[in-house]
């Protein structure tokens, strides 16, 4: 019964307990006791507010009973990525330099999420920083639900542990180059990263400021629809915040007659892309068809180089946000962060300004295959999640530094390069039985076509029923 | 651009005030050189026209011809 009730999607849960089928109180425990199973076997949380989350089912439970108006979360527990502050909940960003760094006030994002109703469980695992790379965690090493000798994807780890794991109804990722994205894919959930400046990053600790883009990780699209729709919108403090877009659920059912779909060749047909990634990739886009979209294939010649231009660009910001802590204190970072770090710290100049004309040029070709097409679509990942073991193994070579930092990041990193958005949702599994991501890219403010998208393949599916062998 | 040595890169970092030695002096010149590689490439691309801005012009964000919602 726990797990059947851990399971249900958020928009189910609040379904549930404003018809008081269920208590808030109920729902808290069951993932209270599933967090106990699993947390610490898989790294998902960092902090747990077991007191706090109870005291406020109770209280949700009361106004329930008084009859008081609620909001669309009321009593759904939600946990959010480590990255964001939270007031009287210390906020590590997954690093010993912030260990005991308690916010006085809550990020935007969670306040509103509060404000909506929900009840704030935790704060979940991530890479040091939101920086992936990290090889020493020092709050456990994210292991992937589906196979835990695996990766989780990051950096936004613990919130996509969670949510394929039903370790809460619902999670936040901030995602800059793929940080939603990655562990969506690699987990088996969905991760929604927003158009740039949709969702305010007040409250939450900066990775790359052009790029971050703070947005939700869940066991389905229209819980992702919900949450954006809750923590959209201009806070008065993110100067570059756009305009809410309302409420997005209200076009998830319109089905995905009549859009134009592209598949970005480029990516599907890599030879980096395993061919069990390109077979479902492919699959799904006839499933799309099917469905009665116009599907065509788009070549945007210069993804490739995504990856790189993104490292280039989004470790610099990165690497001026830390210098001084990175001079003075750099043996308290992990050391893959503080090698990420210290690289971009030294990057010349003069590579760093042709990396930001290369992402101009990105982003034209990535802009110019919108005006064509309603929606891009390509694998989150050339393949489904690697082994830990492999994935902090010793750089040895130029070469190897590009296949494990530059490669991979060229399939999600175009969206964020353009600041469009971007979501990743379940579309098959390996034969050894690792979840593979469906990507699909959307035109800036256009997360509702995105959304119907992604609803019509979801539903047309049986991916979103599969749940990772944890036994209970 | 020519590859970086190890000690080039310990003199990079001195001059930066990072600290940079060991295991982290042999992979960060393993990664500078990996952007260097590919970085130095776009010099054979053609950027006309390809200005260093972080974002679209807003007027470019959205054509109502494209996207008429």
């Amino acid at each position: 019964m726990t797990t059947e009730l851990a399971y249900r999607s958020a928009a189910e849960l609040a379904g549930l307990i404003r018809a008081r089928t269920v208590s808030p109180v109920e729902v808290v425990q069951a993932y209270l006791a599933r967090i106990d199973r699993w947390s610490e076997a898989l790294g998902a949380y960092v902090t747990v507010c077991r007191e706090r989350a109870l005291d406020e089912a109770r209280a949700a439970e009361q106004a329930l009973g008084h009859g008081a108006p609620v909001g669309p979360l009321h009593g759904v527990p939600f946990a959010v990525k480590d990255q964001f502050d939270t007031a009287g909940v210390r906020t590590t960003s997954g690093s010993r330099l912030h260990a005991d760094r308690v916010p006085a006030a809550d990020a935007t994002v969670v306040a509103r999420l509060r404000a909506a109703g929900g009840i704030l469980l935790g704060k979940l695992n991530l890479t040091e920083f939101a920086l992936g790379g990290t090889l020493s965690y020092p709050f456990g090493q994210p292991r992937n639900p589906w196979d835990q000798t695996r990766e989780t994807g990051g950096s936004s780890s613990g919130s996509g542990i969670a949510a394929a794991a039903a370790l809460a109804a619902a999670t936040l990722g901030e995602d800059t180059g793929g940080s939603v994205r990655s562990p969506a894919s690699w987990c088996g959930a969905v991760g929604l990263r927003p158009t740039w400046g949709l969702v305010p990053r007040s409250g939450c600790v900066p990775v790359a400021w052009s790029m971050d883009a703070p947005g939700p990780l869940t066991r389905s699209v229209e819980d992702a629809a919900l949450l954006l729709s809750i923590i959209a919108g201009p806070d008065g403090r993110d100067r570059w915040a756009q305009a809410a877009p309302g409420d997005l659920r209200a076009d998830l059912e319109r089905g995905a007659g009549g859009l134009a779909i592209g598949v970005v060749t480029r990516l599907v047909d890599s030879p980096d892309t395993d061919a069990e990634v390109r077979a479902a990739v492919r699959a799904a886009a006839e499933t799309l068809r099917g469905l009665g979209a116009r599907v065509e294939d788009v070549d945007l010649p210069l993804l490739p180089l995504a990856g790189a231009v993104f490292m280039a660009l989004a470790d610099g910001e990165a690497a001026a946000w830390h210098h001084r802590t990175l001079a003075t204190r750099g043996a308290e970072y992990d050391a893959g962060t503080r090698r990420r770090l210290v690289t971009a710290a030294l990057l010349p100049a003069t590579l760093g300004q042709q990396a930001a004309r290369a992402r101009a040029a990105i982003r034209a070709q990535v802009e110019d295959a919108l005006g064509r097409f309603d929606v891009l679509l390509a694998p989150t990942g050339p393949t489904a999640a690697p082994t830990i073991a492999g994935a902090q193994a010793p750089i040895t070579s130029p070469a190897a530094a590009g296949r494990r930092f530059f490669n991979r990041r060229s399939y999600t990193t175009p969206a964020s390069l353009a600041g469009v958005p971007a979501l990743s949702l379940p579309c098959g599994f390996t034969a050894g039985g690792l979840p593979i991501g469906l990507q699909l890219i959307g035109r800036r403010l256009d997360e509702a076509t995105l959304l119907r998208t992604a609803r019509a393949y979801e539903r047309a599916t049986d991916w979103r029923a599969c749940r990772p062998p944890l036994p209970e | 651009m020519t590859e970086l040595t190890p000690d080039q890169v310990r003199a990079l970092a001195a001059a930066a005030g990072l600290p940079l030695d060991g295991a982290d002096l042999a992979e960060v010149t393993h990664r500078l050189n990996a952007f260097v590689d590919v970085l130095g490439g776009l010099a054979a691309l053609d950027l006309t026209g390809a200005e260093p801005a972080p974002t679209s012009p807003p007027a470019l964000s959205r054509d109502p011809a494209l996207d008429p919602r």
